[in-house]
């Protein structure tokens, strides 16, 4: 008995260490990363948005696909878009996207903001390239496609090896088309109440 | 010390002699800047995690050895992967699932169990900078050869107006696209491996 205690004494010792020399680094480096990380959403936001400018940010939820939006304005003040923060599921993890949809739901462009899957395989997203196949779709007559068999040969070619993750992106868009079609446009003031 | 050092390099080198640590090999050796980004990371957990388990050796209880290093091992790895995070973005970014990953990278805790547990705290230090260096400098043979063979290019650092990129005339408008691939990387190891292995032989029988 006196033992295993020295054993988990000796652990706990070891552990606690470890845990302050983390928390210290912590310290160190959060602001920083909390610079970087605003600093990267800043760039996306620009990648996604090219005429308007983004309002700010409206928190929707912590969970489920929608997670927040920016209302975009032009310079006459009139709304033109919604930027959208969509969460989808890929192969190892989160898929956070950035995307710009106009009010009745078509896709302008779409931006990867983090994701963790496979480099060299489920990191297509990353290229812009890879939303082409998307853009210009998600209104009520022209859905966003969300499986591969409703995409053309060469774009279906293209998501061979990584069909997860392709379906995490094209699932996370759909719903973000739905989400503007029937909220954002009808409502484009949606959950700016929440937070005050 | 300097034999012990040479030693790890070259004739217990991680990669091309023990073949540990392919996984990063194969994955992060894309391009130069990647493959030593994850060379000196990898370089900063061995060195730390060898000086603290030489130092810890008579404390850790034998029976537990394996939680007790990996314990400090992660920690290192988690300060490598907030320091990348704060301070190199991009190479944190290009890295990827790698950083974390070099928690349970063999060559890391092979090192600890079978040289530092046994070993003073400036042996293990100097075995550690020589592994790190070996595989630092494995990491850039195979980026240099699989960037060179699959893309045409040659980066370095950049200067000036100078993008720090060479291109190689014929080779960056029609590469081997092969190697930029992970069965390039197998073909690259085996390769560079057989050339060692012959100069080790040449050098026998001489």
């Amino acid at each position: 008995m006196r033992k295993i205690l020295i054993i988990g004494f000796k652990l706990t010792a070891i552990c606690m260490v470890a845990s302050l020399a983390l928390g210290f680094v912590n310290v160190v480096t959060r602001p920083h990363i909390e610079e970087n990380k605003r600093l990267a959403l800043q760039r996306a936001l620009a990648l996604v948005n090219e005429v308007g400018t983004p309002g700010e940010e409206v928190i929707i939820a912590d969970t489920g696909v929608v997670r927040s939006y920016y209302p975009v304005f032009l310079d006459d003040g009139t709304l033109s878009s919604f930027i959208l923060r969509v969460v989808g599921v890929g192969y190892s993890g989160d898929l956070v996207l950035l995307a710009n949809f106009e009010p009745s739901g078509r896709l302008i462009r779409a931006f990867m903001l983090a994701h963790t899957e496979t480099p060299g395989i489920g990191d297509q997203p990353e290229r812009p390239e890879f939303y082409n196949k998307f853009i210009g779709r998600g209104d009520a007559d022209n859905p966003i496609p969300t499986r591969r068999t409703h995409l053309s040969r060469a774009d279906s070619d293209s998501v061979a090896g990584a069909t997860i993750t392709f379906v995490g992106v094209a699932n996370a868009l759909a719903d973000g088309a739905a989400f503007v079609r029937n909220v954002l446009a009808k409502d484009p003031n949606y959950a700016k109440d929440i937070g005050e | 010390m300097l034999k012990l050092f040479n030693k790890s390099i070259l004739k217990e080198n991680p990669i091309f002699v023990m073949a540990l640590g392919l996984c990063p090999a194969l994955a992060v050796s894309t391009t130069i800047e990647n493959a030593l980004g994850m060379g000196i990371c990898t370089l900063f957990v061995l060195l730390g995690a060898n000086i603290f388990v030489s130092l810890l050796k008579d404390f850790i209880p034998s029976k537990v050895r394996i939680p007790a290093y990996i314990v400090v091992i992660a920690t290192f790895t988690a300060i490598v992967e907030m320091i990348l995070q704060a301070f190199s973005p991009e190479l944190y970014q290009n890295l990827g699932v790698f950083v974390p990953l070099i928690a349970v990278n063999c060559i890391i805790l092979g090192s600890a169990e079978a040289f530092a547990n046994k070993n003073k705290v400036g042996t293990s230090i100097v075995y550690a900078l020589g592994q790190g260096a070996g595989f630092t400098l494995a990491l850039f043979m195979i980026a240099f050869l699989r960037e060179l063979l699959g893309t045409g290019t040659v980066t370095l650092l950049a200067i000036g107006t100078f993008d720090g990129v060479i291109r190689i005339p014929g080779l960056a408008s029609a590469p081997i696209r092969m190697f930029g691939l992970a069965a390039g990387a197998f073909f690259v190891i085996a390769f560079l491996q057989a050339f060692l292995n012959w100069q080790t032989m040449r050098k026998k029988e001489k």
